[in-house]
């Protein structure tokens, strides 16, 4: 692989593991139930429990934040550390932040519609408003950690995430920074839960306490999820991954785009990112097979960071490196219902 | 790479703006001097203020799959691509980088806090689908058959050329053979309401720059740039409209809403796109302002532009067009870079409308009063944003 690619050197989540840095304790989860609304009866989904943000990160404020805002600097704070960054040795104007999101900071969207259907659109919270913006948890993260390098959100249907890490590597390879804090995620509240119910998107296993292995519906998720990039050579702390050269689109021959991007490499894994997809337990439900060829061991989705929609692919990544399938050429695959594909070559540390 | 992979053109630019349907409206708007801000009433009887709305267009004729922000994308995407010859296959293969804050915010009711479940039952589900900002970028890719890598950015009033830099980032890549990069954004209750809270508004036609600014107006509209490698534009004999000679990012990291008072992040952006651009302080002859009225904004962007072209000569030219149609927000950064090109390719630098007292600066040659004709071979857009986010784009003619 080409060792200009830049390097995974941190990892941090706050997932429904639980807030932590670097790899996880990737057992299989099963949904909670949900609480924080009133529901016409069992509604499970793969929830984040309640914590005290500046319990983990010491003097972190996050009263007035979204909890995406708040979990985003949780996280970023994690990997970082995770990383060995010491911020202050670096010119932090070179520092960037790229967040991937499907719904952004909807908490706080619901409550200026609840404040609007209260009051009327002229009585409306003021401080409520700046922090419904879809880029106010990363910079949230910038202002924390006073990083004034490109400071980008984008949202991409079933692949922010992956676009989010290629387009971060971008940045590093033209010199437009000289490290990257790629973050995905989404909070899951009653609008968007609920909307995923009236459209006939969920599994069975919302509905009951049964196994989460159905292969029909999904079952909503939320985290964030933060990885720390850096130009080969120069990280500090031993390096996860190396990220070599990727493709995504929205439609498309994703077999020869796999065949273009792998060249003559040989494949060890599959990491499959089954964003949006049905959840499933088995590789044989998820059509990632039919790209490589038979002796290329396959990380299947996993219905926690499926859950995650277009914001799970960095979860599908830390689950199948807590995994630790061991050293060698891997490929984190993406496809959508759509006919969309996102894949993207590392070599696993 | 050579060279003309390296190098970025304009070959199409779009637009839906409160001038008309298409660029050609915008930029006959704009050279005749034209203000399309209007009283707010006409739209939202119960707000007292000025906006900027585009009439007549688009109808809901496709029902609410599409939000309005969605429809301004795909109309301002199609008058980027009608005059492309020989584009192919390319086009179907492009890359779009869509930017938008409001995105389909514009389709939902208040009345959905009061209960999610029954408020999908009574029809809002298909309209909440359209929610999500990447739908914009989707929106765009669904009705031109492009079949390439597509994002939406959402940094609040940056985005839109955020979104030109991305894109231009895509083709540096080589992950497609022509991107599509712009922004769109609707007026709607949500962000009028939003940044009346702020008391961030001016009920008036706004007057960015001038000591008696009181705030900003908000617009609506879209347009989109077609970008692709000089050597992929040579190929196919296109017409280059412009180089995208350099770009960049940066943050302020200083406050969740307010803009740093010296403007230093919006400084360093502008030397980095400079530096990019290998252009020197001297060369650019027009600066397309983020303009946005507010007492804050305008005072930190002046501070800005007094660091970043320290050593010129003769004081930069400035304006804010914002003046003639309101702030589009996710729009404005792509809208105010067609309008940049137009002034490059009209030889036509505009005024701030409606600034008779400008912020003191000896540096900066405040445009206004009438349209001031010169040659401009290198102009540049800056944007900046809620979060702290700066973004600015240098553009040269092209020289055959």
């Amino acid at each position: 692989m080409n060792t200009t690619w830049p390097v995974l050197t941190g990892i941090g989540s706050v997932t429904p593991y639980g807030p932590l840095a670097g790899l996880i304790p990737a057992e299989l989860l099963e949904p909670g139930t949900i609480t924080a609304w009133t529901t016409p009866g069992l509604r499970r989904a793969f929830l984040v429990e309640p914590f005290r943000p500046a319990a983990v990160v010491p003097g972190l404020k996050t009263r007035r934040l979204d909890r995406l805002s708040a979990w985003a600097l949780v996280a970023s704070s994690l990997a970082l550390q995770d990383a060995g960054v010491d911020l202050n040795l670096i010119d932090r104007s070179s520092i960037a932040v790229f967040f991937a999101t499907g719904f952004g900071c909807v908490e706080l969207t619901e409550a200026f519609f609840q404040s609007a259907a209260a009051n009327g659109w002229a009585g409306t919270d003021p401080i409520t408003f700046p922090e419904t913006l879809g880029n106010a948890p990363a910079s949230h993260v910038a202002l924390f950690h006073d990083l004034r390098g490109p400071n980008v959100t984008i949202s991409s249907k079933s692949f922010a995430a992956e676009s989010a890490l290629l387009q971060a590597a971008s940045l590093l390879r033209h010199g437009q920074a000289d490290l990257a804090v790629v973050l995905a995620g989404d909070t899951l509240t009653q609008a968007v839960y609920e909307w995923y119910e009236a459209a006939h998107l969920l599994a069975p296993a919302c509905f009951s306490n049964e196994p989460t292995f159905s292969a029909d519906g999904f079952i909503p998720g939320e985290g964030v999820v933060a990885m720390v990039l850096e130009p080969a050579g120069r990280q500090t702390a031993r390096s996860y991954a190396a990220l070599g050269a990727g493709r995504w689109a929205a439609d498309g021959d994703a077999r020869a785009a796999v065949r273009q991007l792998l060249g003559d490499a040989r494949l060890d894994f599959v990491i499959c990112a089954g964003n949006g997809a049905p959840c499933s337990s088995t590789a044989e439900a998820y059509p990632a097979r039919d790209l490589v060829g038979e002796d290329t061991a396959i990380y299947p989705a996993q219905a926690a960071a499926a859950g995650m929609g277009e914001a799970g692919a960095l979860l599908h990544l830390l689950l199948a490196l807590s995994k630790r399938p061991g050293q060698g050429q891997a490929l984190l695959l993406g496809r959508s219902a759509h006919g969309g594909y996102a894949a993207l070559r590392l070599e696993l540390f | 790479m050579t060279d003309a992979q390296k190098t970025i053109v304009v070959t199409g630019i779009g637009a839906v703006s409160p001038y008309g349907p298409n660029l050609s409206s915008l930029q006959a708007g704009m050279l005749a001097g034209q203000c399309a801000l209007h009283p707010a009433t006409e739209l939202y009887p119960s707000f007292q203020g000025t906006v900027a709305a585009v009439s007549a267009w688009p109808s809901h004729a496709e029902g609410h799959r599409y939000s309005r922000t969605d429809r301004l994308a795909m109309a301002a995407a199609r008058d980027a691509v009608a005059g492309l010859d020989g584009s192919g296959s390319a086009l179907r293969e492009s890359g779009i980088v869509m930017a938008s804050t409001v995105a389909g915010l514009s389709e939902i009711d208040a009345e959905i806090s009061r209960g999610p479940a029954a408020w999908y039952r009574q029809g809002g589900l298909s309209r909440a689908a359209s929610y999500p900002v990447s739908r914009v970028a989707a929106s765009v890719g669904e009705h031109l058959g492009i079949e390439g890598p597509a994002c939406a950015v959402s940094v609040a009033c940056a985005s839109g050329a955020m979104a030109i830099a991305l894109g231009a980032n895509l083709l540096l890549d080589q992950a497609a053979p022509m991107v599509l990069a712009g922004g769109s954004d609707a007026l709607c209750p949500f962000t009028l309401s939003g940044f009346n809270s702020l008391q961030a508004l001016d009920t008036e036609p706004c007057r960015p720059f001038d000591q008696n600014r009181k705030g900003l107006n908000i617009g609506e509209g879209a347009a989109v740039l077609v970008l692709e490698t000089l050597a992929n534009a040579a190929r196919r004999g296109a017409r280059i409209l412009a180089v995208l000679r350099g770009w960049a990012m940066t943050n302020d990291a200083f406050h969740p809403t307010a803009p740093h008072k010296d403007g230093a992040g919006l400084a360093s952006c502008i030397q980095r796109a400079l530096e990019m651009a290998e252009c020197g302080v001297e060369e650019v002859g027009y600066v397309n302002a983020h303009g946005t009225g507010t007492p804050l904004n305008d005072v930190a962007e002046a501070n800005a532009y007094q660091s970043a072209f320290r050593g010129r000569s003769r004081p930069i030219p400035v304006s804010s067009t914002k003046s003639y149609f309101g702030h589009c927000l996710g729009a404005a950064g792509a809208l105010e870079a067609a309008i940049t090109i137009t002034a490059m390719q009209n030889s036509a630098l505009f005024p701030t409308l409606r600034l008779t007292d400008p912020i003191e600066s000896a540096d900066i040659d405040w445009l206004r009063g009438e349209l001031r004709r010169q040659p401009l071979p290198v102009a540049m857009s800056v944007s900046a944003g809620f979060g702290g986010s700066n973004a600015a784009l240098v553009f040269g003619s092209h020289r055959i």
